[in-house]
């Protein structure tokens, strides 16, 4: 019954950290100065998280019948698309033709990943809920 | 006695509440997990156990080479993985389904927690006499 509440909490963790991974690319939609590369200044390149179910690594636990399916991070990875070329000569980060780097963050593409995140949340809160609602049932029991 | 015999067979009925609540936590859980398949608790491994107490699904074997109907010895509730696939990342796990499934598996659950308890209101009462 533990089971249930450590899946659905392990998927609390899961959603908070894809938030956070969408606050970060959100607040460094416009960093043209994220990591210093042979004396240059790269832009910020947008988060991703790479995520799988638990048990996929773990098979003995399906031997053993024992379905402990959560969900956890495995990975923050970047997202390789290039970054846009934007022509502003008067930015400091401008290169020789008068082109700056920018991110490669979509806010749009951000701001749906935040409300599935969001959702995913309210979810797993629910499925909490209700777990405890049935182990608090459980304890009546002969009451 | 007839109300501890069922008491054992709503426990068993909990024990399969309880595991259902597991699987569909963790498909709520792996909502948007790539690749992940939508599993189900069935009922069908409990059924084959309980024919097979029971006598009634004997084969007739008039030959000694026919084969018996085999029939699994096994207590445990038998996961089903969906091959219908919903989304573009390989997932089959579909929200609403899982949050009614959720709902209905908690009111079942409250009334076998009702039962159980009304069961042992009936021994109370036939131990401590109607006082």
């Amino acid at each position: 019954m533990f089971d249930s509440m450590n899946v659905s909490s392990s998927a609390l963790t899961m959603q908070r950290l894809r938030m956070d991974v969408a606050s970060s690319n959100i607040a460094n939609a416009d960093t043209t100065r994220a990591e210093l590369v042979n004396g240059e200044w790269q832009p910020y390149q947008r988060k991703m998280v790479v995520q799988q179910s638990q048990s996929f690594s773990s098979h003995l636990n399906r031997a053993k019948e024992q379905l402990n399916e959560g969900v956890v991070a495995t990975g923050i990875v970047n997202d390789q698309t290039p970054s846009s070329l934007i022509y502003d000569p008067t930015h400091p980060d401008a290169n020789d033709l008068g082109y700056v780097a920018k991110p490669n963050v979509d806010i749009a593409r951000e701001m749906v990943d935040m409300t599935s995140a969001t959702r995913s949340y309210e979810a797993n809160v629910t499925a909490l809920q209700a777990s405890k609602n049935m182990l608090m049932k459980s304890l009546e029991i002969g009451r | 006695m007839f109300t501890t015999q069922s008491i054992s067979v709503l426990e068993e009925a909990l024990h399969f509440a309880a595991n259902q609540q597991k699987v569909i936590s963790s498909n709520i859980a792996n909502v948007d997990t790539p690749d992940y398949k939508e599993k189900s608790v069935s009922f069908q491994n409990v059924l084959q156990t309980a024919q097979s107490n029971s006598n009634e699904f004997q084969a007739k074997q008039t030959n000694e080479r026919h084969l018996a109907f085999p029939l699994p010895h096994s207590h445990s509730l038998g996961l089903q993985e969906r091959v219908q696939q919903y989304n573009h990342n390989g997932n089959s796990v579909d929200i609403d389904k899982q949050m009614s499934k959720m709902a209905e598996n908690q009111l079942y659950h409250q009334a076998l927690v009702d039962r159980i308890s009304s069961n042992f209101q009936s021994l109370e009462t036939a131990i401590k006499g109607s006082r």
